[in-house]
């Protein structure tokens, strides 16, 4: 029978050479194992043992049993420490594979640069308001001082249901709806929307579109203040290098009427082939309130007066994202949608 | 509208001015400049033809012309016959680019040497005329064409409507002059009147029966004029801006158009039946042959120009062949008159021709433009083709122009550009624009806007004179500010409350499509949706001249287009409004509900359906759950466009939010599109409105105890009454049961289904004991096996 000390040194240089962990588990149920573990075997006949060698056995055992745990403790130890520095090796993958693609849908870029107009123009006080696609013949061209057979009408071509209603040409008629439910000013809204108007389908225009106009009501508003919030809503949208020109136009809803236009982001300005040479691109269209459209809005244009401004979300969406046929938002071709 | 450079200095001197700066000095103004073209000539020569014999052996007509090109002879080839020996040609000789960017080579022709090329006034971008070799009327053999042609500089302008005076190259000019600070060389009104006798308004009584369509004619006599060709220069002119020459006299009238703005017209005296004109509505029946040489059946809404007889001209549109001018003509009657713009519209709109005419007076021309270019059109003619012009034009003036006064509180200026323009520098713009300025004692102006200018008439207007060419450069962007003592909190938009459902839709893998609302309306019909479909009375086309009442039809496309670019899988969605008539109710807005509506393809099988229609289910109850909506229930239902089997309504709150189900089998047939497709449609603002912020539950403190339990019914119980079923059973302890399989077949009896649940029990206070859950569970079979005849399976 082989006595505690023998056991622990052979225990402990089986431990030592121990290659893994398994053989370490091994090695422990071996020695230490409740039942059949050499070191219980040790005490295996200790009934028979007188008094004295039952206490020096007992003790003798508790011995082996520590040592041994704590050499297995210890080469467990060792053995993970060597893992942890092979790891490099040992469970390296080819991180070049490229993983399943989980299934995203996508948003269509004209929310997105919509909800992008919108957060920008949150940011200075603007609320979104929405109004009804088929319009009066009122809302869309009298209220906003454009009588029959005004010479302007041409430029709202419109698409009629009869004599009096029609497919908004414009999200303006919003802007009077808005005046005369809101009433008492400071009015400061944007109006997001689709419109109409009977272009036939080409690659810079649509019968249909989406149009985001705003429209500040306030006491003493200037021109300057209008070139203010298009300068802070574009250079939002694309960077603030980007400049903003407004040019002197004709619209019979406001007075003075602007169009304005935006820096080449290509050229900075200079004039490149995306931007005809002309340093700039045509965005909307802006300007002061006429009086005459306050009054249709139910507000006295004699104690405020206000600015407006409109342009295409589809205009943005082409300008932001180098798109250059504005049927592809329309089309709803996978292939385009999942580009953004 | 095409303007010329070298026009425009006819009345600003612009020496030291490009063109490319005077384009950028209107566009700054409001003249846009959308394009310019910039022809240099400077490369051409003048060349003298000596010889023009045909080519021998060419198949096609070539002429072989000897050109002296003053002291050397060069052979050039060309198409055309009209350069006889004699004339004077534009000659590129090789190496040269023809402004029109031809490159011209030394060439061999079937034998013959071609050195050069004779050019045409369309490939010296003088002109749209192809047909010819541009023959010029002086020229020395050997000098730079630019002797007789200046370079040429064309500028693409688009004319605000308010400016019909800027339709001419006067009016133009003008804004050119005050942007510049430099005078324009020319008065608005020509001093030029006839001196012969006897008085023209004895050779022409004008009556004007129709004030309102007319507010304004003048009938100008000239006698004795030789018809022939224009001089070059006015030819040149005219092409230059896209009107093709054709005698001296009609060209006069197209380049005083072109010049002023006022339109003309010249008849033969000869040719009218009796000395008299009549401004008249056209009678029923009445036709005119126009100078288009069509014949149009005219209407009493449009306005005539008529002899003793018949109608001669159609008022501001067209005028008619019998009286044109010709070659044999002598006597003119030389007309200029002002016409009402809708009513020109109205005409030009109903026969289907604009024409330059017709795009002026259309814009309302102010009448005292009449007489000038009256005035400047018989100067030219008394000019160029000789003939007595007679004193005292009839002139019949029924309603004259208004002088339209403005008052103007100069602080107003500062007050609106939001910028400090000095008054001095601000009366100086106002006068340069030509308007009259009085300060008045209390400071205000009283302001006279110059006659050609009907579109001022309020102080606003005067505000955007003054800016416009004080430069909108120089004022300066500003935010607006000042202490509100009222505001509107902000509430997120509708569209951004939706994005919480996109987001749900993308994670899903569909993805968002904008559809054209307008659809054809008999796909509507034939899908049986076209109840409350309005339909546009002024269609561009059949395939978009109704509103969609229904985004699934739009979806249905899209699937089809994606299957048929290679894409089998298709899942999208869209938002967006439907518009529905209320019925009985004309001429009322539709209403127009906001909708959410998804399709997915599926495999062929009834299986493959199923399943997609449970998978699209989840998706739905999940967009509801993200605007944090009450759950909806699922009703067995029958509708449009849905299998009649496969179709449930989506209800919340008890009330219909729409459909979802398989799509019925002969829509996705007739669309050509393989497999089943599941779909949905809801509308959003109930379920928006039923949205309520989410309350926070505290975390469970004890152990929850699942148990799964396999229902065996008839095939014709449905899952959701059994769920319901098992919810009532179970009492309080139940916190959560889902169906989570649907099993027929081998191990089932036949017409029999076994529906899988997985129930969470939980207490609040403690832990629960398997024999607790036993219990409960027990008295659900019990229940199940009462209500619904359920088996269970192990
Ligand atoms: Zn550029």
């Amino acid at each position: 029978m082989t006595d505690a000390s023998s056991l622990t040194t052979e225990a402990l240089a089986a431990i030592g050479r121990a290659p893994s962990e398994d053989d370490l588990a091994r090695i422990d149920q071996e020695y230490l194992g409740r039942k059949n573990g050499q070191v219980s075997r040790l005490l295996s006949n200790i009934a028979q043992l007188l008094p004295a060698e039952k206490a020096s056995l007992g003790k003798a055992a508790n011995e082996a049993k520590r040592a041994i745990e704590a050499a297995l403790a210890a080469r467990r130890a060792e053995l993970e420490t060597a893992r942890l520095a092979d790891l490099a090796e040992t469970e390296a993958i080819d991180i070049t594979f490229p993983g399943p693609p989980p299934e995203r849908g996508h948003i269509h870029v004209l929310t997105q640069v919509r909800r992008q107009i919108e957060t920008v123009l949150e940011s200075l006080g603007y609320q979104v308001e929405l109004g009804p696609e088929v319009e009066t013949e009122w809302y869309n061209f009298e209220a906003l001082n454009i009588a029959e057979g005004h010479p302007a009408r041409e430029n709202w071509d419109s698409f009629y249901f009869s004599k009096e209603l029609l497919l908004r040409a414009h999200t303006s008629p919003v802007q009077i709806r808005a005046m005369q439910r809101i009433k008492e000013p400071p009015i400061y809204i944007i109006t997001p929307g689709r419109c109409y108007r009977r272009d036939p389908p080409e690659a810079t225009r649509l019968p249909y579109f989406s149009q985001v106009e705003g429209l500040a009501v306030d006491k003493g508003l200037t021109v300057g203040d209008m070139k203010g919030t298009l300068l802070y809503m574009i250079q939002s949208l694309y960077g603030r290098d980007r400049k903003v020109r407004v040019r002197p136009s004709y619209f019979p809803f406001t007075e003075p009427s602007f169009e304005f236009d935006v820096s080449c982001g290509i050229c900075g300005g200079i004039g490149c082939k995306s931007c005809r040479h002309k340093g700039w691109l045509e965005v909307g269209g802006c300007g002061m309130v006429h009086p005459q459209v306050l009054r249709s809005g139910g507000i006295d244009p004699t104690q405020w007066n206000g600015y407006a401004w409109g342009f295409g979300i589809e205009r943005m969406a082409m300008l932001k994202h180098d798109v250059d046929d504005i049927r592809l938002f329309y089309e709803s071709d996978l292939r385009f949608l999942e580009q953004f | 509208m095409r303007i010329s450079y070298e026009w425009l200095g006819d009345f600003v001197d612009l020496d030291g001015v490009t063109p490319k700066d005077a384009a950028d000095v209107l566009t700054r103004l409001g003249v846009e400049i959308e394009s310019l073209t910039m022809v240099d000539l400077s490369q051409i020569v003048i060349g003298r033809i000596v010889e023009q014999t045909k080519h021998p052996k060419s198949r096609n007509d070539l002429w072989v012309h000897l050109v002296d090109l003053g002291g050397r002879l060069e052979q050039i080839i060309a198409g055309a016959p009209n350069a006889v020996p004699g004339s004077l040609v534009p000659v590129a000789l090789p190496g040269t680019t023809v402004p029109n960017g031809k490159v011209v080579k030394d060439m061999n022709i079937a034998g013959f040497r071609a050195s050069g090329m004779l050019c045409s006034a369309a490939e010296l971008m003088l002109g749209d005329d192809h047909s010819g070799i541009l023959i010029l009327d002086r020229g020395t053999p050997g000098e730079p064409l630019t002797t007789v042609i200046p370079s040429q500089a064309i500028m693409e302008a688009e004319i605000t409507s308010n400016r019909p005076d800027e339709m001419g190259h006067l009016g133009v000019a003008r804004e050119l002059a005050a942007g510049l600070g430099r005078p324009v060389k020319r008065d608005f009104m020509p001093s030029f009147t006839g001196t012969a006798s006897p008085p023209g308004r004895e050779l022409i009584k004008v009556t004007i029966e129709d004030p309102n369509l007319c507010s304004r004619y003048i009938g100008g006599v000239i006698k004795g004029v030789k018809v022939g060709p224009s001089p070059d220069w006015l030819q040149r002119r005219l092409r230059a801006c896209g009107v093709r020459p054709l005698n001296n006299i009609v060209d006069i009238t197209n380049y005083v158009l072109l010049e002023y703005a006022q339109p003309l017209h010249a008849f033969d005296l000869a040719k009218l039946n009796g000395a008299e004109i009549k401004v008249r509505r056209a009678r029923e029946n009445e036709k005119l042959l126009g100078l288009d040489g069509v014949t149009r059946d005219l209407t009493a809404d449009m306005l005539v120009i008529a002899d003793a007889q018949r109608a001669v001209a159609l008022a501001g549109v067209i005028g008619g062949e019998e009286s044109a001018v010709t070659s044999t003509t002598t006597d003119v009657l030389l007309e200029s008159a002002t016409f009402n713009g809708p009513n020109v519209r109205q005409t030009s709109r109903t026969i289907g021709l604009r024409t330059e005419a017709s795009a002026r007076f259309e814009r309302a021309l102010p009448p005292e433009l009449a007489l000038a270019g009256a005035r400047r059109a018989a100067s030219l003619i008394a000019e160029l083709a000789g003939g007595a012009v007679h004193k005292d034009w009839a002139d019949v003036y029924p309603r004259p122009q208004e002088p339209v006064r403005v008052n103007l509180r100069p602080a107003l200026i500062d007050n609106v550009l939001g910028t400090h323009v000095p008054l001095e520098e601000a009366e100086s713009i106002l006068k340069r624009l030509n308007f009259h300025v009085k300060v008045m004692g209390d400071g205000e102006w009283d302001v006279l806007p110059p006659v050609f200018r009907l579109d001022v008439t309020i102080p606003e207007d005067l505000v955007e004179e003054v800016g416009r060419v004080y430069g909108y450069d120089r004022v300066p962007p500003t935010l607006p500010g000042r202490r509100h003592e009222s505001w509107t909190p902000l509430a997120p938009s509708l569209d951004r409350r939706l994005d919480l459902t996109r987001e749900v839709l993308a994670g899903a893998g569909y993805t968002e499509t904008w559809n054209p609302a307008l659809v054809s309306g008999r796909k509507l019909e034939d899908l049986r949706i076209a109840a409350h479909a309005m339909r546009v009375s002024n269609a561009l086309s059949d395939d978009m001249d109704t509103l969609r009442t229904s985004l699934l039809p739009s979806l249905i496309d899209v699937a089809v287009l994606n299957r048929d670019r290679g894409r089998v899988d298709v899942r999208v969605y869209e938002i967006a409004e439907a518009y529905l008539a209320r019925v009985g109710e004309k001429n009322t807005q539709p209403e127009e509900p906001l909708r959410l509506a998804a399709i997915a393809t599926a495999g062929s099988t009834a299986d493959d359906g199923r399943k997609a229609f449970y998978r699209l289910k989840a998706v739905l109850d999940e967009c509801i759950a993200a605007l944090s909506g009450p759950p909806c229930t699922y009703q067995r239902a029958a509708a449009q466009l849905f299998h009649p089997g496969r179709c449930a309504a989506v209800v919340m709150d008890g009330r219909q939010l729409g459909y979802i189900g398989e799509v019925h089998p002969s829509v996705s047939a007739a669309a050509n599109l393989e497999g089943r497709i599941v779909a949905f449609e809801v509308d959003v603002e109930p379920m928006l409105a039923a949205a309520r912020i989410p309350r926070s539950q505290p975390l469970p403190r004890f152990p929850g105890v699942e148990r799964d339990l396999a229902v065996v019914v008839e095939d014709t119980v449905a899952a959701g009454a059994v769920l319901a079923s098992i919810k009532e059973l179970a009492g309080d302890l139940l916190e959560h049961v889902r169906a989570f399989d649907e099993y027929r077949g081998a191990q089932v009896s036949e017409a029999h289904k076994s529906i899988a649940f997985t129930l969470t029990f939980r207490s609040p206070e403690r832990t629960l004991t398997d024999a607790e859950v036993d219990k409960v569970m027990s008295e659900i079979k019990l229940g199940l096996e009462k209500r619904h005849r359920a088996r269970f399976r192990e």
